[in-house]
């Protein structure tokens, strides 16, 4: 007999959600299949790779990748070298200089960067938050406000401060809004049923399930990736039908093989730009592979890589 | 695969004779089902029947041996296509690459860094398993044995060759090592068959497409030979995909165990960039590839790799555990102050990235806690007054000379009675969560305390 | 598993009002019914226009196309005695939200009902009946048989035959409760789908009750392996229940507003 190739057709799909403006404006999400299952079915659009930058500029960037950077002198600066490098969907604003256990940075001066950074390009904008929760109601709900009509995503929208985030973002200006829940499949849920109950559109509304490197913890970010879709697309579980961005960056770069000098290093780690992009490089495609939408990440090699290979995928 | 009632049923004769002693023959599939009745109790099944019966209780994936004694490795066996449902069981193995068609000096230095990748991690020893030695068409037949003799005195083989003679001369010199024999195609499979049996080796099988593997399995199999891997690199690397979702999907999802074979992923032969081979080897281990072939496994590779694998297949209802002891960060000493937390290794991994982030000596103790996380650990009863004092006191205080214990804050409550149960030491307690360990580590020793 | 499947029983002729709305083509109160259901989180609605001897064929066309046109294609059992009514209904009906359910067959004089099904590429309710009612599970699981006999024969996929064991009054056959759990346990065991007319079990019990009954029988169905029941969605009790167990089974995901989805 020969080959019965079965398809595995679902009939929910992930919903579709577009973020910015114009001819640069991205969608992700509108597939029925499992990621890159093209054999299966529509693979609506594919994946999308960010980079990220930070209100920390280049100083707040590993050194390997602060060279690729040189030059740049203001925000704007490295708003359009980051969006000038191959493979770059989007861009991704990090505020963690305004956690109040870190720097500290007001809210008036994290904003002028906001603004700076957004007048500095036209590709999709997207804004991650202090990794305070209380910081991030005020901080991210004026973020939306500035960048009315921007049609950007504003992350970090927790269980805390989803009503404050919502409320401006997913309603008042009309953004995007990412919800996050730290691989607790019931609290993403959770947070899309109360955010909708809110009166934000489930077009409207991204998941950033978790995140972690490879090796750590990643067990659990994986299997949350895997039971979110089993539930969208298998039990047609409109609550999780969002689109899931992950922040891969901000975790892949904080673990030792990323960090460690080579003179530091166990014998024959090598050079640290290699392990971080490989640790980057690795993450973000077990994220991909598993059910997220898009990555952010900061290496440019990282972001020309993965983007190559997706377009390879799909 | 266990079959529901319903597939029994459907093979059943249908008569109700009710010789069987139950009333229906439904009834009858119900307890085969369920296992409380065997099929021969009914007198009327086909031979047909019975035949189909059987293949499909059999495992919807076969597990495939390689390597011989201490070098073997199992391959395949999984009965799930999510870690959720079920703990994998085998888990990928990487093969490094050499070919017939570098210079002897080149596989000579191919072949010394294999070795140079071997660590531990969480109890497990991180090591490239495997050599991939690609036969460059029409290389002397001696000349190859000679190279896979060298490979396989390294580790095991997977001789990547497709020529009759070629193969043969290799397996003459090393088939007591137990190498795959990955060769077989549509065109030679009969042939390679004979070698592969004959020599007592696993048999790879490729195919231009998907279909053509399938075709190819079931001529293999007529033949008798079911000890095999398949070999699913296609042309581009979404072909490739494809059949390594399709190969495992077929055997796991839908029963059809021509598919239930150990599967190969020649990510070498699909890209030549070290960056774009690190990211297959991350996919293929994700989705499915029970061996998977780079060019040259470096830390830069190995790290993320051996990290993400061993994520990937550990039993989803096991927490993972470090060994209890002293771990030293960054350069401490016996005069460097104590901080303890539990042996779960995602707590454990946490803090002492903090640790290592403070740049501040200390040793990190871990005790025995079940491997939950402090919370749970000291509700279970795992993380107590007791078991920190007895682990100190038999294991840490004929090592360390500093008496200063940091304990998580979420156990503060066992401060008072630690420093009854450990007279001299003083008892300090950390923030609640690890990102604050940095910065509280740092005005500890800026204030002198440490 | 798949969550459990309510086919909310409200639009049906035996209530007088519906009855006066189908005979005049009335839609008021039929979608006043239907959005009810909806709102409380029935997935099929049951559309019963009784034997409908002479006009049903243009009753059945016209209900289905008002439910559908009005409720985004919602799924619908077409329930008559009138076969030609089912088959002028499944002509108009949009398969977008799920196939159209034929209520019902039985093993004796309504087998028909399976072919029609099986022509149409329709779900089939099939009564564990034959002529009268089954004494026991040996005859329920006989007539199981021949029902599942004849749709495979017909080309039909087992899936879509729902086998119903009938669910008896409690006052009056109170000894026989545990055996309808018993022969949803025996279908389900086959891998086969189930469903029924749940609320006959409290029939004749008064009015605050029967909701207590209702919910507990449900709950007892399902983890006997009941996939589905003909019931009323907007009672409360039991539609929490149902949702209760749905989480329990790991039928649906848990969040903590569970009960408002």
């Amino acid at each position: 007999m020969p080959f019965n190739r079965k398809l595995q057709k679902f009939s929910a799909s992930i919903n579709e959600v577009e973020i910015g403006t114009g001819d640069k404006a991205v969608k992700i999400g509108g597939q029925n299949v499992l990621p890159f299952y093209s054999f299966d079915g529509n693979i609506g659009n594919g994946a999308k790779v960010g980079i990220e930058i930070s209100d920390l500029g280049v100083e707040g960037m590993p050194a390997c990748i602060q060279a690729c950077y040189e030059g740049c002198t203001s925000f704007a600066d490295i708003a359009k070298k980051a969006a000038s490098f191959e493979g770059v969907d989007f861009l991704a604003l990090s505020l963690e200089g305004g956690d109040p256990n870190g720097l500290n940075k007001p809210t008036d001066e994290l904003i002028a960067i906001v603004k700076e950074v957004a007048d500095a390009t036209d590709l999709p904008l997207v804004v991650e938050g202090a990794k305070n929760a209380e910081k991030d109601s005020e901080l991210l709900a004026k973020v939306a406000e500035v960048l009315a009509g921007k049609n950007v995503l504003v992350m970090s929208a927790k269980e805390e401060n989803y009503k404050a985030i919502g409320a401006s973002a997913g309603l008042a200006y009309g953004q995007k809004v990412g919800a996050e829940s730290a691989v607790d499949i019931n609290l993403a849920k959770q947070l899309n049923v109360v955010m909708t109950q809110l009166g934000v559109n489930a077009n409207s509304i991204v998941m950033n399930t978790g995140s972690a490197s490879v090796g750590y913890g990643f067990d659990y970010t994986l299997s949350t990736f895997d039971r979110v879709r089993a539930a969208a697309l298998g039990q047609d579980d409109k609550m999780l039908q969002m689109p899931i961005v992950t922040p891969v960056a901000s975790e892949t770069w904080g673990v030792k093989e990323s960090t460690a000098a080579e003179a530091d290093a166990p014998e024959g780690w090598g050079p640290v730009e290699a392990r971080g992009i490989s640790m980057e490089v690795q993450t973000a495609v077990a994220c991909l592979a598993s059910g997220s939408d898009a990555v952010i990440l900061a290496h440019p090699v990282s972001v020309s890589t993965v983007a190559k290979l997706v377009k390879e995928l799909v | 695969m266990a079959l529901s009632g319903i597939q029994i049923f459907k093979l059943t004769p249908k008569k109700n004779c009710k010789e069987c002693g139950l009333p229906t023959c439904m009834a009858f599939s119900m307890k085969v089902a369920s296992g409380a009745k065997d099929i021969s109790e009914c007198p009327h099944m086909s031979e047909d029947a019975l035949a189909q019966l059987s293949e499909a209780t059999a495992p919807p994936m076969k597990t495939i041996k390689v390597g011989a004694g201490e070098s073997e490795h199992s391959l395949g066996g999984e009965t799930v296509l999510y870690r959720h449902e079920k703990t994998f069981v085998s888990k990928t193995l990487y093969a490094a690459k050499i070919c017939s068609c570098m210079d002897d000096a080149e596989i000579d230095a191919a072949l010394a860094a294999v070795p140079v990748v071997d660590y531990e991690r969480i109890g497990e020893r991180m090591y490239t398993e495997m050599i991939y030695v690609n036969e460059k068409p029409g290389t002397d037949p001696a000349k190859y044995a000679e190279i896979a003799k060298k490979a396989a005195a390294v580790r095991p083989v997977i001789l990547g060759c497709k020529e009759e003679a070629a193969a043969k001369a290799a397996l003459d010199a090393i088939a007591d090592t137990k190498p795959v024999l990955n060769g077989a195609d549509a065109s030679n499979y009969e042939a390679m068959s004979k070698l592969a049996a004959d020599a007592g080796v696993v048999l790879g099988v490729s195919g231009a497409s998907v279909e053509e593997l399938y075709d190819t399995v079931a001529a293999l199999e007529k033949l008798g030979n079911k000890n095999l891997i398949l070999d699913v690199t296609m042309d581009s690397i979404k072909a490739t995909f494809e059949a390594a979702v399709l190969v495992r999907r077929t055997a796991l999802k839908d029963g059809d165990r021509t598919f239930g074979y150990p599967s190969i992923v020649n990510v070498a032969a699909l890209a030549d960039d070290a960056v774009m081979q690190q990211a297959l080897v991350s996919l293929f281990t994700v989705k499915y590839g029970s061996i998977v072939v780079i060019d040259k496994m470096d830390y830069a590779t190995a790290l993320p790799l051996y990290g993400l694998r061993q994520n990937l297949f550990t039993d989803p209802q096991k927490p993972m555990k470090v060994q209890p002891g002293i771990y030293p960060i960054n350069g401490a000493d016996e005069n460097s102050v104590c901080i303890t937390t539990v042996d779960f290794a995602l707590t454990y991994f946490l803090v002492s990235g903090e640790l290592e982030r403070s740049g501040v000596p200390c040793n990190l103790l871990i005790s025995d806690a079940g491997g939950l996380s402090v919370l749970t650990a000291w509700a279970a009863g795992k993380l107590s007054s007791t078991s920190i004092a007895n682990f100190i006191a038999s294991e840490v205080e004929g090592k360390v000379k500093n008496r200063t214990l940091i304990i998580p804050g979420k156990v503060a409550v066992l401060k008072g009675d630690l420093e009854s149960k450990l007279p001299g030491w003083k008892i300090v307690i950390a923030p609640l969560e690890a990102v604050q360990l940095v910065k509280f580590l740092k005005d500890l020793q800026a204030s002198g305390e440490i | 598993m798949a969550k459990f499947i309510v086919i909310g029983e409200r639009i049906s002729a035996t209530a007088p009002s519906i009855n006066k709305a189908l005979a005049e083509r009335d839609p008021e109160p039929i979608l006043k019914r239907a959005k009810q259901q909806l709102d409380a989180g029935a997935t099929y609605l049951d559309l019963n226009i009784g034997p409908a001897e002479s006009d049903g064929e243009e009753i059945m066309k016209w209900g289905v196309e008002l439910l559908q046109s009005n409720f985004d294609n919602v799924p619908i059992a077409l329930d008559t005695a009138n076969m030609k009514a089912i088959e002028a209904g499944i002509a108009v009906y949009n398969r977008a939200k799920g196939k159209p359910i034929v209520n019902s067959a039985d093993a004796a004089g309504r087998i028909g009902y399976v072919d029609l099904a099986a022509a149409n590429d329709a779900i089939v309710i099939a009564l564990c009946n034959g002529e009268g009612i089954a004494a026991n599970n040996d005859e329920r699981m006989m007539y199981c048989q021949t029902l599942l006999e004849r749709g495979l024969m017909a080309g039909m996929s087992e899936q879509d035959l729902w086998f119903d064991p009938l669910f008896l009054v409690t006052k009056g056959m109170q000894d026989k409760q545990m055996e309808i759990l018993e022969c949803i346990e025996m279908i389900s065991q086959m891998g086969l789908n189930s469903t029924g007319g749940l609320s006959n079990n409290s029939n004749g019990m008064p009015k605050h009750i029967r909701p207590i009954m209702d919910a507990t029988m449900v709950a007892m169905a399902m983890t006997k392996g009941l996939t589905s029941a003909i019931v009323n969605p907007n009672d409360l009790r039991l539609m929490e229940t149902i949702k209760s167990v749905d989480v329990i089974k790991n039928n649906t995901l848990y969040a903590d507003s569970y009960l408002e989805l």
